[in-house]
Parts: structure tokens; C-alpha cells; sequence
């Protein structure tokens, strides 16, 4: 466990070293300013059922930054010790595989969790300028960040498996929004041609559509499938991350 | 502290180590000598744990460097070939983390990273970050890493590559004060380099071992023709000649002299000395001599004699 603890700091330091986080934190903070000016337009110019939660996790300028976080905060972690040949000295300190895939996965949620702290205060703000008047129901906030934390796993797991896979940066950065948008672009998918599909398909997809969480969540609805579904894909992805980074100790 | 027996490695239809097998007893600095390519490299990725054999059995300090690779990693200290580091770290900050890596921590740890840095001679650099150091002191931080947690056995590839006469000399003499606490196994193409610094000498060719042994011994033992030079003063026309009717001596070569100083290379039969038979045949044709003395053979003679001998197995890289 202590290794885990010294590669996790080590880990956490890289990125706060680096401009990468600062890069996506600008970037994550610019979209959802938009994100968060579009659902304030959408209250005042009509009056509507949904929240100004739902409203700001709904705009294009959310989904617009989403994407790009993930290739952005794992394409380094395996990759680059590959390249640099760090990779060696590594694997060939007293370590498991394991705990340093353990540890870059948890720094990279460590940060995207970091990334989504500037949205509460958005939040706050409009409650406290308009008085009140700008409704923030604590349900919807709390699906709001439990989605947000389950669905970053899981593509942050995809990432980290991606880096694994090669030894170089834009590759990785590739496969990793590769398997992000495509996976969510079925069930967008779905949910467009929806009606012309038997019910049966539907119900499936729906089960992995992040479109259609992102909306029963942020409506204040905890539904315990998704986050089941999540969190066991990341587990999975993790899982075959380590294999990737095992498979050199065994290939004969 | 190493056993190696019947040590295979095959890369995707190509024999990188072919079957070797030898020990390094405690203690011992052991010279892993080959040109590039010959498997090296990847003999120490096996021995260090980072990649497993083929076939056959890699066995550190006392554990299979496979099954029991936590523990053998813990026994070795391992510097890989072109010393890859964090570049975006501050020295001490890097084997501060490297120290925690493996398993020191606290008092001891902050200790141990100031011993290995003065050790290095890396102290005065140790604010930097490794990315703006030059290439001889990133050898040394990797070199301080490798010692970091007091490991029984260094496992060096390539430690000199890319110093210049002068680092290679401190590498040399750091080893030298090192083996009283470790066992070295270091690898190099460079002979002169094992000449000066190891107890043992493996050489290695196309993934075999052409020879293990000192090198004192590999170059008296070499079975090949050593050579007689000497510089002569004589106008006798037929001195060549007079030269190889010693016995033992193969062929005589007259090379440039200067100043009327004649040069003569003698080849000389494996087992004979034919310097005194030499002086003897001087003395009754007159000659003035100013030079006679005899070449041992070099490890680089021996490395080429043996290696030119050993046949190329199919499939070996060249």
C-alpha cells in the first residue's frame, strides 16, 4: 500500500508540474461558463420545469468540454513513461503492477474531480446574486456530481487503458475519445432514431447511454444501475490495463 | 549472487540469448563484454526482473527473478542503458521518490538519498531539474538510484556510455570503491574499460558466451601468435630472412623505420618466446639494436580472435 501512496503523490505532482491541468481546467471553466450563461438564458426567456442544474449539464458547451478532458489527463500516464524509458526503471523497482496502475488512475480522478469544483461555485453564485430567485435543488446537484464522478471513471479507466496500449501521446489521446464519444454516441444514437427501434434495443442502449443518465441524474433521480454499470466497466478497464502492463513479465 | 544456467530469449523469430549460462559470486565485479547487439541488454532486463527468458533459469541473491520478482528486485540495483529518468524532476526530489519506491522511508530514507547523492557526486546539483542536466550527471543521479536502497547486487548496462575520459574515470573509480558492499555485473563494448575495473570478464557474441574468466588469464591463454617488435640498425640486406630462420618465429615484416632505424614486426608461434634467440642473431650479424619487446595479446585481440572463430548461429542478428 505504501507504494501505492508514493507513485499516487508522484502522480499528483506530474500533473500540477505540468500545464496539462491548468490547460484543462481552463478549458473546463471557459465551456461551462457557457454552459452555465445558456441555461440562465433558457430560464429567463422561458419559464420551465427544469432546474438550472439540468439546464447547465444539458447544453452543448458541457459536452463540448467533457470530451476533451479524458484524453487530456491520461494520454501521459503509461505513454510517456514508454517513450522516456521510464518505464523500465519503474517495473524494475520493488513494484506491482497494480499499484501503479491503481495510483495514475486515481490521480487522474483526483484531478477531474478538481476540474468540476469551479461549476459548485457557479452554482452558488447564482443563488446568492438572484437572491434566491435562481432555484438550486439539492437533489439535482447531488446526481449532478455523483454522475459526473461515476461517468469519470469510467472514461478516465478508458484512458488509462488507452496510454497503456502505446508509447506514444497522440495515439493514445486517439483511442481514448475514440472509446469516450463512441460510446456515448450510441446512445445518442438511439435516442434519436428511438421510436423506429423495437423496445427491447431501446431499453438496452438506455442502460448505456450517458445522455439518458445525465438526464434522470441531474433531475435529482439516484438511479443505482448506472453507477453499478459504471463503476464496473472502469473496474474492467482497469483490470485490462493491468494485463497490458503485466503482459511483458509474461510473453515468453 | 547470480546463476544463470541455459538463459534463452527470443524475440519474434529472432534468438536474442542463445542458452548461456554463468555465476557472479559476492563480491565479485564481473565485465559483461560484446559488441552491440550480442545480448546484453536484454540478459540484464531478464536479470533485473523487467522482462522474463525464453527458457532456462535467472536466479538473484537467491530468488528466480520471475517468481520471486519483488524480492529479487529488492536485491538488485538496476541502471538500464542510457540512464531514462523523470526529466520534469529536481534530483533529490527524484530519488527521494525512488528511495520511497523501494521501500525507505522517513529519517533513514532522507538520509540515505544525501549518502548516495554525496556518493555520486551529485549534491551540488541537486536543485536542478534532470532535464537541464548534462548527460554525465544524469548518469550519476541514475547511477545514486540504482544504489539508493543499499542493494546487494548492481546490475550497470552500459554505466560509461556517452562520458567523456573524464567521468568515465570517476564512474570507474566509484565502482572501484563500491565493491566492498556490492556485487557488479556491468556491461560494455568497451574492453579497455574492463581491463582496468572487473575480477571477471563474460564475454558474449550472438547470444553465446565465447569466454568467463580474468583477464589476465583470457589474454595468456589466448592460443593465437603474439608479437615480437624491434627496431634495428643494419645494412645486411638479408636480415628478414635471418629473422625467420629462428625457429618459432612464423613470418618477419619489415615496416617504415626512421633515421636509418629499421622496424620488424616478428609473428611468433603460439608458446614460444624467441626474444633472446632474436638478441642472439642480432649479436652475431652486429646489429644495434634500440628496441625489442614483446606484444601481449589484448582483450580486444582475444575478443576478435574468439569471436571470428565462434560460428554465427542462424537467425542471429549481425
Amino acid at each position: 500500500m505504501r507504494v501505492f501512496w508514493v507513485m499516487l503523490k508522484k502522480e499528483l505532482r506530474a500533473f500540477f508540474v505540468s500545464p496539462v491541468a491548468y490547460v484543462v481546467l481552463a478549458l473546463v471553466m471557459v465551456l461551462n461558463g457557457f454552459a452555465f450563461r445558456a441555461a440562465l438564458a433558457i430560464l429567463e426567456s422561458s419559464p420551465s420545469e427544469g432546474s438550472i442544474v439540468t439546464w447547465t449539464f444539458h447544453a452543448m458547451w458541457f459536452w463540448l468540454s467533457y470530451f476533451f478532458i479524458f484524453p487530456l489527463l491520461t494520454m501521459r500516464l503509461f505513454a510517456e513513461e514508454k517513450r522516456m524509458g521510464t518505464f523500465e526503471t519503474l517495473f524494475t523497482a520493488p513494484v506491482r503492477a497494480w499499484q501503479v496502475v491503481g495510483a495514475k488512475f486515481t490521480a487522474a480522478c483526483v484531478v477531474y474531480a478538481v476540474l468540476w469544483l469551479p461549476s459548485l461555485f457557479n452554482f452558488k453564485l447564482a443563488e446568492w446574486v438572484s437572491a434566491g430567485q435562481v432555484e438550486v435543488p439539492q437533489g439535482a446537484m447531488q446526481g449532478s456530481y455523483i454522475i459526473l464522478l461515476v461517468m469519470g471513471m469510467f472514461n478516465l479507466a478508458m484512458g488509462v487503458f488507452a496510454s497503456a496500449l502505446t508509447s506514444n501521446q497522440i495515439v493514445a489521446a486517439i483511442i481514448s475519445f475514440t472509446l469516450s464519444l463512441g460510446h456515448f454516441l450510441v446512445g445518442v444514437f438511439v435516442m434519436a432514431v428511438g421510436r423506429k427501434m423495437p423496445d427491447m434495443i431501446v431499453d438496452v442502449v438506455n442502460y448505456f447511454a450517458s445522455v439518458e443518465h445525465i438526464r434522470i441524474f441531474t433531475a435529482g433521480l439516484i438511479d443505482t444501475r448506472p453507477i453499478v454499470y459504471y463503476v464496473s466497466f472502469a473496474a474492467l478497464f482497469l483490470a485490462l490495463t493491468h494485463q497490458v502492463v503485466e503482459f511483458r513479465r509474461w510473453k515468453p | 549472487m547470480i546463476h544463470v544456467h541455459q538463459l534463452t530469449k527470443q524475440y519474434a523469430g529472432r534468438t536474442a540469448v542463445d542458452g548461456i549460462s554463468f555465476d557472479v559470486r559476492e563480491g565479485e565485479i564481473v565485465g559483461f563484454l560484446g559488441p552491440n547487439g550480442a545480448g546484453k541488454s536484454t540478459t540484464m532486463k531478464i536479470l533485473s526482473g523487467f522482462m522474463p527468458a525464453t527458457s532456462g533459469v535467472a536466479q538473484v541473491a537467491g530468488f528466480d527473478v520471475f517468481r520471486q520478482s519483488i524480492e529479487a528486485r529488492r536485491a538488485v540495483g538496476y541502471m538500464p542503458e542510457m540512464a531514462p529518468l523523470y526529466i520534469d524532476m529536481k534530483v533529490k526530489e527524484y530519488l527521494r521518490f525512488r528511495a520511497e519506491l523501494k521501500g525507505l522511508h522517513g529519517r533513514d530514507m532522507r538520509r540515505r538519498v544525501g549518502e548516495v547523492m554525496e556518493l555520486c557526486g551529485v549534491t551540488d546539483v541537486r536543485r536542478r531539474l534532470i532535464g537541464n542536466l548534462s548527460k554525465g550527471y544524469r548518469q550519476r543521479v541514475a547511477l545514486a538510484d540504482a544504489l539508493v536502497h543499499h542493494p546487494k547486487l548492481l546490475i550497470l548496462d552500459e554505466p560509461t556510455n556517452g562520458l567523456d575520459p573524464v567521468q568515465i574515470r570517476q564512474v570507474r573509480e566509484l565502482l572501484r570503491d563500491l565493491r566492498t558492499q556490492h556485487t557488479v555485473l556491468l556491461s560494455t563494448h568497451i574492453l579497455q574499460e574492463v581491463e582496468n575495473a572487473c575480477d571477471r570478464v563474460v564475454m558474449i557474441h550472438h547470444g553465446r558466451i565465447l569466454a568467463n574468466d580474468t583477464p589476465h588469464n583470457l589474454s595468456s591463454s589466448l592460443r593465437t601468435s603474439t608479437i615480437v617488435r624491434m627496431e634495428i640498425e643494419t645494412p645486411d640486406k638479408q636480415a628478414a630472412s635471418k629473422l625467420e630462420a629462428i625457429p618459432g618465429v612464423r613470418k618477419a615484416t619489415e615496416e617504415a623505420g626512421e633515421g636509418g632505424w629499421r622496424s620488424f614486426s616478428l609473428r611468433v608461434e603460439p608458446g614460444h618466446d624467441v626474444r633472446e634467440a632474436v638478441q642472439a642473431t642480432a649479436a652475431a650479424g652486429q646489429w644495434r639494436v634500440r628496441e625489442l619487446h614483446r606484444e601481449l595479446p589484448s582483450l580486444e585481440d582475444v575478443f576478435v580472435e574468439l569471436a571470428s572463430t565462434a560460428e554465427v548461429p542462424r537467425g542471429a542478428r549481425v
